[in-house]
């Protein structure tokens, strides 16, 4: 009877649409509190996003920006001008959402300065001596511009990241005091690469050193490349001003200029060399594996970049053998957080570069008090002892432990008191506090958590340390993006979390490089 | 009569003896589960306070596992009881080439471990399927074009309920084929000889018969999706304010050393099922009694 079968149907779709809305409905308050700042650009709100924009990439950003304001109807003012100008009318000013400069140099002294938070790479390019087309005067390379009566455009060092570039290629061939004479007496220094171009398109000048991206923008203009050996290529970059008090808003911007198939195709068009930008998407979701032990110490920071990007995160929490097993498999995350280098080596194939972000040491944590009176490795090997030990297939820790107990020679015995294999330390500590175990090998991070209710003895040897690296996938759609949950990992606030957690702090000197996997 | 007692054994005679023997034996078999079942939540109860079992209610986080629980258990059942009523129902009551294969096949999500489901889940969902897409692109484009909005199975919330459903629809088929097989095909055959098709003999004589299994497998599939766990980790993740459901939860809590927390959880969740399930048990039995009474 087909009554009764729409019936039962309706009845059911009724059941789940009414429980999908009771859920929904009830959990919006609390994803409320993490979403204020939703990044969702299609809610224009009442203030403008502001971009600071070096003069030079102008047209790329100009029309990218255009299609931006379309998608997502919000409101986007730009302010054009030398990067090095643009700078300090921000270190003045202190607002503004963005800044794209013509070179990573400004980004760095802008967040040297406490102005800049993350920044994006957009596209290189590179300084070259520009010609009206043909060449008339004949010029060949830098030492040209020594030639008598030359008329000679530059941008102002201080002003334009293309003067400082051309400032930096004279220096190092020597020339540069004789270049300033001459231009000072015959030539022209202007604020912006832009005022080059003009002046050499109108016949004002002969030759002037200006970005190859500039160049291809004018078609009566033809490029001389500089000896490699005195430069090489500058990053354009856009930064995220401290100053903004919507950078939700301000990094979806961001990441739209950044993305490959949106604000980089802009780029690309106007002749530039892009970078391997991320995949666009309105709200992206990154995946994370992350060693159990480490969840107490990254899940705020994680949260906390989960709501200023405005993405979405999800977290894998596991033993790091079982985590490297779902890899293998081909879930591949866009980031690994990992217990112990050893378990990164496994997949190291996959990954850029990992850093070292933490370090822990092995206890052996016992019942409060001490009762069966353990006093180091030697110890574990006293008869009846009933002892809790990781899988060393399954986790990073039970690796570490079984290398350390065959190393000291004590493998054998200390296994016959083995009565306990798990996965994940916390399962150890559980069990320790539950009463079902004598002493367990666990790390000085998982005891922290615990040291009101157990006692730890020190192993005191080197081999008894895991250090936790971090590492974004080569395939990750969103590597751009998970570096910068990586640099958020490495602030002094992170820092903090891990101390108080219970491990050591590593944390390299050296910025995440997307460049070698 | 006392000779005729004496006589009697001789001739032995049947004498109803006692049945209490009996009786005691059977609770002392089935007295010695329940009070291990008792004496674990007495245990559980008296590790933790109750300023732990009232910090673990006003946790969001708490608050908002526990109300994904409850939904997707419950959707779960929905679907679970949609497929396995025709399975069942087809099982039960026809023969056909490859019976016996599709039998053993159900059983596969009960054998396999947790985690290889979830793990199992995870590779076909990101298996290419060329043109460079997969199944969870699928999910994401079809959904963006039926109502609008890209939706994700991995490490979201319809992967929790995907997760849940692999393991309890079997369960669900178990209890129902089982239900259906008790239930003598007798009755149908007369309404079919009466003149009504398969589909009515089904709707109008199968399944008001079946109705107490059919309540019996939902919550059977119910009690089993809210404590799954193994594969919601793998393939949805343990995502806060996303895809943590109660066990995950307890997992979380205990891979820090919080087994307070983690043992407040465990008892919220013990008495959120069996409020559940007395209710339901309840009313399924009123509703027996009410049919029986007319």
């Amino acid at each position: 009877m087909f009554k009764s079968f729409w019936l039962a149907a309706a009845i059911s779709l009724a059941a789940i649409g009414l429980l999908a809305w009771a859920f929904v409905a009830t959990s919006a308050r609390d994803s409320a509190t993490g979403d204020s700042t939703s990044a969702d650009g299609s809610r224009a709100k009442d203030e403008p996003l502001v971009v600071y924009c070096a003069a030079g990439v102008k047209p790329p950003v100009e029309a990218a920006v255009n299609d931006y304001r379309k998608a997502y109807a919000t409101r986007v003012e730009l302010a054009f001008g030398g990067s090095g100008d643009l700078l300090s009318r921000m270190s003045v000013a202190r607002s503004g959402d963005l800044f794209v400069a013509a070179d990573t140099d400004y980004i760095e002294i802008g967040r040297a300065k406490g102005l800049i938070a993350e920044s994006l790479p957009l596209a290189t390019q590179t300084a070259v001596l520009a010609v009206p087309k043909g060449n008339p005067r004949g010029i060949k390379s830098i030492e040209s511009l020594v030639a008598p009566d030359l008329r000679i455009a530059l941008a102002n060092p201080d002003a334009a990241a293309v003067g400082k570039e051309a400032k930096s290629i004279l220096e190092q061939t020597g020339l540069w005091e004789q270049v300033r004479r001459a231009v000072e007496t015959r030539g022209v220094f202007k604020p912006t690469v832009t005022d080059l171009a003009n002046d050499l398109k109108l016949g004002a000048v002969d030759v002037a050193i200006v970005w190859d991206a500039t160049v291809r923008q004018y078609a009566e203009l033809e490029a001389i490349e500089i000896n490699h050996e005195l430069h090489s290529p500058q990053t354009v970059t856009i930064g995220v001003l401290r100053s903004s008090r919507q950078p939700a808003r301000a990094l979806h911007l961001a990441r739209y200029l950044a993305a490959r198939d949106a604000g980089l195709v802009a780029f690309e068009r106007e002749g530039y060399k892009v970078v391997k930008g991320d995949r666009w998407q309105n709200r992206p979701a990154l995946t994370l594996y992350i060693g159990g032990v480490l969840r107490p110490a990254v899940e705020q920071t994680i949260e906390e970049f989960r709501r200023r990007e405005g993405v979405e995160v999800n977290t894998v929490y596991n033993g790091c053998g079982i985590l490297v097993g779902q890899m293998k498999s081909g879930g591949l995350p866009d980031a690994y957080f990992a217990c112990d280098r050893s378990f990164m080596a496994h997949v190291a194939d996959v990954f850029y570069d990992p850093l070292d972000i933490s370090r822990t040491s092995m206890v052996i944590a016992v019942t409060k008090g001490n009762p069966h009176g353990i006093g180091g490795l030697n110890d574990l090997q006293k008869a009846g002892l009933r002892i809790g030990v990781c899988n060393p297939q399954q986790s990073a820790l039970g690796a570490l432990t079984e290398r350390m107990l065959r190393e000291t020679g004590s493998l054998e015995r200390v296994m016959e008191n083995v009565v306990s294999q798990v996965p994940t330390a916390d399962l150890l500590v559980a069990q320790l506090r539950a009463g079902g175990l004598d002493a367990a090998i666990v790390y000085q991070a998982n005891y922290a958590r615990v040291k009101d209710h157990l006692d730890a003895v020190s192993l005191g040897t080197a081999a008894a340390v895991a250090v936790q690296p971090v590492a974004v996938c080569t395939q990750s759609p969103y590597a751009n993006l998970a570096s910068r949950l990586v640099e958020a990992l490495r602030t002094a606030a992170s820092q903090k979390r891990f101390l108080a957690s219970g491990f050591e702090w590593v944390g390299a000197d050296r910025p995440v490089l997307l460049g070698s996997p | 009569m006392n000779r005729t007692a004496s006589e009697s054994s001789a001739t032995p005679v049947h004498r109803v003896g006692s049945d209490v023997p009996f009786l005691i034996g059977l609770c002392l078999l089935g007295g010695f589960y329940i009070l291990l079942i008792v004496a674990t939540l007495v245990a559980d109860a008296l590790f933790t306070t109750p300023s732990d079992l009232a910090r673990a209610l006003r946790s969001p986080e708490i608050r908002y596992a526990a109300r994904l629980s409850l939904f997707s258990s419950a959707v779960t059942t929905v679907l679970s009881l949609w497929v396995a009523v025709p399975i069942g129902y087809l099982l039960s009551r026809f023969r056909f080439p490859g019976k016996a294969f599709v039998d053993a096949t159900l059983d596969i999500p009960i054998v396999l471990p947790p985690l290889v489901i979830g793990l199992s889940l995870l590779i076909l969902f990101q298996f290419p399927l060329g043109g460079g897409t997969t199944l969870e692109g699928m999910v994401g484009s079809t959904s963006e074009w039926l109502v609008g909005r890209r939706w994700a199975m991995t490490y979201a919330v319809p992967g929790v309920i995907l997760a849940q459903f692999m393991v309890a629809a079997a369960f669900a088929v178990r209890t129902l084929r089982t239900a259906f097989d008790e239930i003598s095909p007798r009755k149908e055959q007369v309404a079919l000889t009466l003149g009504c098709t398969r589909s009515q003999a089904f709707w109008m004589v199968l399944l008001p018969e079946a109705r107490r299994g059919v309540l019996a497998a939902a919550t059977l599939t119910w009690a089993r999706s809210i404590g799954e766990f193994g594969p919601i980790l793998v393939f949805a993740g343990a995502t806060r304010f996303k895809t943590e459901v109660l066990p995950t939860t307890v997992f979380l809590e205990l891979s820090i050393g919080n087994i307070e927390a983690a043992v407040a959880v465990s008892l919220l969740m013990v008495v959120m099922a069996l409020v559940v399930l007395v209710v339901v048990r309840a009313l399924g039995a009123g509703e027996t009694v009410g049919r029986a009474v007319r």
